[in-house]
């Protein structure tokens, strides 16, 4: 054995043995977490907005009926079990007794009922899923019946995915608030709201009656626990700060990092640099309501300009931040993942866009693109592209506005013609904003609708990702909107905090943090 | 005295009035709103114009503006979108940390800026004189966030002698306090101190030609008592006029010094209203700005009073 091997063998041993103590290491209780999170929640009711930020903090406080495992699969957790009857038309929803909400209270039907209609009358995907339901009733104190007008496969992903999700607040709560803004915070989970200073933090304790499952943790299901005594989410915008403060042990965890800083952040010492993988995907969003875009023709010539790989390197910085991949669900989820229709992704084909162009017509109206500088990938993103499509003839009219701009003026179909957003990591496509019709770009497509549809309805896996695939073929063909390709975030947290695992939603249940 | 007072004071509310409804109607025109912020991004058409309705924001602007009279005739600044409080209650829970900093970075310009100028002006075109004026020349250029960078760099990160960011507020101890404050203030008041050596050096300088400093030197007073008693007392008045504007300025910069280090007052307040288009809260902390800017400026005019008796305000 050479002097080389042996120091690999041993270095191999001491990682392993390293590994496997931090493994067996004994959970700690105590101690603040203090989280550098990107901004401020535009609200702390889970059902009114469909803001990352605001589910990524509140979820420590409100609860579900059902969560997803490791596969991401739906499976219950305020929910004990769930039967379904009437070929699919209704689901009865059995619930766990003994939950307290943290105001004391138990949780019961009289609490779900009411939680899941008010989900369905305002949060976008409530009322996707509500389409589909005729009533929600309780029976009995432990029992909620949901009575479909027709069948629903993916009844159970709507009640359990976290954004903008169906949180069961006690019936006070929305009896106060009606369909506006809810004014206490008051939830079921292993964490209980205390307070919120803008701008400073908002701050969570350990609730100490939390009911929590005896199976072992799975995913987001299971055994949660706070091992922790409070975790202050503490807004710092700016991500040099947010950084630094890691840096220096101010904060334990610090969320979006420039992703050009992972060299850097692989070099500190105490901090581990954790890439969040599936995270976006970066996309351009084409209005098929009105204007240009309403031309296939056009909308295919865009998509035939684009060379992906410059357009990403320049948004995400580094190779090991971005992927290109043409499917509408990401490589992680294999059940749905598919490399369909990839011809029409990253095609660089510069003689077909102007081909297509001619055809149409084109002669140089300017495409007005909005975009911002809030989040610089979507603007590197879109400076690439906007060259690229120069190149070949278009006109673009590159719009910088900061975020409330855009989100205004996309709703506005006069008002643009493509637009920059990034869609988040979804484990159901039935829901995702990226396929839906009534979405700003308005990509309504007869035969995709009627497959989006059946895809809501199906419920064989099989034939659910063939309907998939077809969506995706549709997808290119009519050119839906244009996706540059798969993203990944760099967090960054301080080696203290324990068992925390690197999966795209943040969650510091079951967390510790060791002194 | 006092009626000139009064009348500064009374003359404060059309001001107000004119700031407040300008305020009021460029943030409203401008694009953007919030109901499309809190529904988020996923968040369809349909689902934003329900929130608008919510917030009473699909009505004309005419009428939104005199209904928002009403109320602040009535002492009411409306509550904030966000926030969820009314906007004075917001404002004065952030005038703490502002008010700390702003003091704090003008004490340091004061503190700075006026021995340099005057040892400049004294030693008119000596080496100190040029390299007090060379360091200013480059203070007065560096932006303060640029500056609050470096110094998070330097001081927070390798040295570790202060936390990067973050606001202790006094209840928990001024210790704590000061310190969170002392990178922030100095990144303030460091450029400022800059503006106001420049400053105290030229009108020195033009003290110092004047006869009278002449005829002090002529019947034998020693420099010192020429320089520090009889010139920098007439020098006075400019230095402080700019210090008071700089007291101001120095209010304006705590936007961005304050999102540097992320401290929780009024610069920060205004600048997350304005990103999610928090409206009341934008027009309150404009209207609490402008209010004080005038106070400020009503106050300098009154110290000139003590300074310069030759000045009577009737």
């Amino acid at each position: 054995m050479t002097r080389h091997s042996m120091l690999v063998l041993l270095s191999t041993l001491i990682l392993v043995v390293a590994s496997t103590a931090a493994a067996q290491e004994k959970p700690r209780t105590g101690g603040v977490l203090k989280a550098a999170m990107i901004g401020e929640p535009p609200s702390l009711d889970l059902h009114s907005t469909t803001a990352t930020i605001t589910q990524q903090i509140t979820w420590h406080i409100y609860e579900t009926l059902f969560t997803y495992d490791r596969q991401y699969n739906p499976i219950p957790m305020l929910a004990e079990g769930h039967s379904v009857s009437d070929g699919g038309r209704r689901y009865t929803i059995k619930l766990r007794r003994g939950v307290k909400f943290h105001n004391g209270k138990e949780m019961t039907s009289v609490d779900v009922v009411p939680s899941l209609q008010r989900w369905g009358r305002i949060a976008t995907p409530g009322k996707a899923v509500f389409k589909f339901v005729e009533a929600v009733e309780a029976k009995g104190a432990y029992e909620v019946v949901i009575h479909l007008k027709e069948p629903m496969a993916a009844l159970l992903d709507g009640l359990g995915r976290p954004g903008n999700a169906a949180a069961i607040y006690p019936k006070e709560v929305i009896d106060a608030a009606g369909d506006g803004q809810i004014k206490e915070f008051i939830g079921t989970g292993p964490y209980r709201f205390v307070e919120h200073k803008p701008d400073r933090h908002i701050k969570v304790s350990r609730f100490n009656d939390y009911a929590a499952r005896s199976e072992p943790s799975d995913g987001y299901a299971g055994k949660r626990t706070a091992y922790l005594d409070e975790i202050l989410f503490i807004p710092v915008p700016d991500v040099a700060v947010r950084l630094a403060g890691i840096e220096t042990g101010e904060y334990h965890f610090g969320q979006e990092i420039q992703q050009d800083q992972y060299d850097r952040v692989k070099r500190m010492k105490g901090v581990e640099a954790r890439i969040i993988k599936p995270a976006n995907w970066s996309t351009a969003v084409l209005n098929h309501k009105q204007g240009l875009m309403t031309d296939k023709r056009i909308r295919q010539a865009f998509q035939a300009a684009l060379d992906m790989e410059p357009i990403m390197a320049a948004g995400f910085g580094h190779k090991e931040f971005y992927r290109l991949d043409p499917g509408l669900m990401h490589p992680e989820q294999p059940q749905w993942h598919s490399r369909v229709a990839s011809e029409f992704y990253n095609q660089k084909d510069k003689a077909k866009a102007q081909r297509l162009l001619k055809d149409a017509g084109y002669s140089g109206q300017p495409v007005r693109w909005v975009t911002t500088q809030e989040y610089r990938w979507m603007y590197q993103n879109a400076l690439v592209a906007k060259q690229q499509l120069e190149a070949v003839g278009f006109r673009i009219d590159l719009q910088v506005v900061d975020w409330a701009t855009l989100v205004q003026r996309r709703n506005k179909p006069e008002l643009f013609d493509v637009f920059s957003t990034g869609f988040t990591f979804t484990p159901e496509p039935a829901f995702g904003a990226s396929l839906q019709c009534n979405w700003p770009g308005w990509w309504c497509h007869e035969e995709k609708e009627r497959a989006m549809e059946a895809l809501a309805k199906e419920a064989d896996p099989k034939k659910r990702r063939a309907l998939l695939e077809r969506i995706q073929q549709i997808f290119y063909e009519d050119v839906g909107r244009i996706k540059f390709g798969d993203s990944f975030a760099l967090d960054v947290v301080r080696t203290d905090v324990r068992n925390f695992p690197v999966r795209p939603w943040l969650a510091f249940w079951n967390v510790w943090l060791m002194k | 005295m006092k009626t000139y007072v009064l009348r500064r004071l009374l003359a404060l509310i059309p001001v107000a009035l004119v700031v407040a409804t300008v305020a009021f109607v460029l943030i409203h025109l401008a694009p953007g709103d919030p109901a499309s912020v809190i529904a988020g991004p996923d968040a369809t058409p349909d689902d934003v114009k329900k929130i608008e309705q919510q917030l009473g924001l699909d009505r004309p602007l005419a009428i939104q503006l005199l209904s928002w009279y009403a109320r602040l005739v009535q002492g009411d600044f409306g509550r904030s979108i966000f926030l969820r409080k009314p906007v004075l209650e917001a404002i004065v829970e952030r005038v703490e940390p502002t008010m700390l900093l702003t003091l704090g970075a003008t004490l340091i310009s004061v503190l700075i800026g006026v021995p340099a100028g005057v040892i400049s002006a004294r030693y008119h075109n000596s080496a100190a004189d040029q390299a007090f004026m060379m360091v200013a020349l480059v203070g007065i250029s560096v932006p303060n966030f640029l500056l609050g960078l470096l110094f998070v760099l330097f001081f927070g990160v390798w040295l570790g002698w202060f936390p990067v960011a973050g606001y202790s507020p006094l209840e928990h101890g001024w210790a704590p306090t000061l310190r969170s404050l002392v990178l922030p203030s100095f990144s303030l008041g460091l450029v400022q101190s800059a503006l106001i050596a420049r400053i105290a050096r030229s009108s020195m300088l033009d003290v110092l030609r004047e006869q009278f400093i002449t005829a002090s030197r002529a019947k034998g007073l020693g420099e010192r008592a020429v320089v520090y008693k009889h010139a920098l007392k007439n020098a006075l008045i400019p230095t402080i006029t700019i210090i008071g504007i700089s007291f101001a300025i120095l209010l304006s910069g705590a936007v961005v010094v304050e999102t540097v280090f992320n401290i929780p007052g009024l610069g920060r307040l205004i600048v997350s209203a304005v990103l999610r288009r928090d409206y009341p809260i934008v027009v309150g902390v404009v209207l609490c700005v402008a209010g004080v800017y005038m106070l400020v400026n009503l106050a300098v005019d009154l110290s000139y009073l003590l300074i310069d008796p030759r000045v009577k305000y009737q």
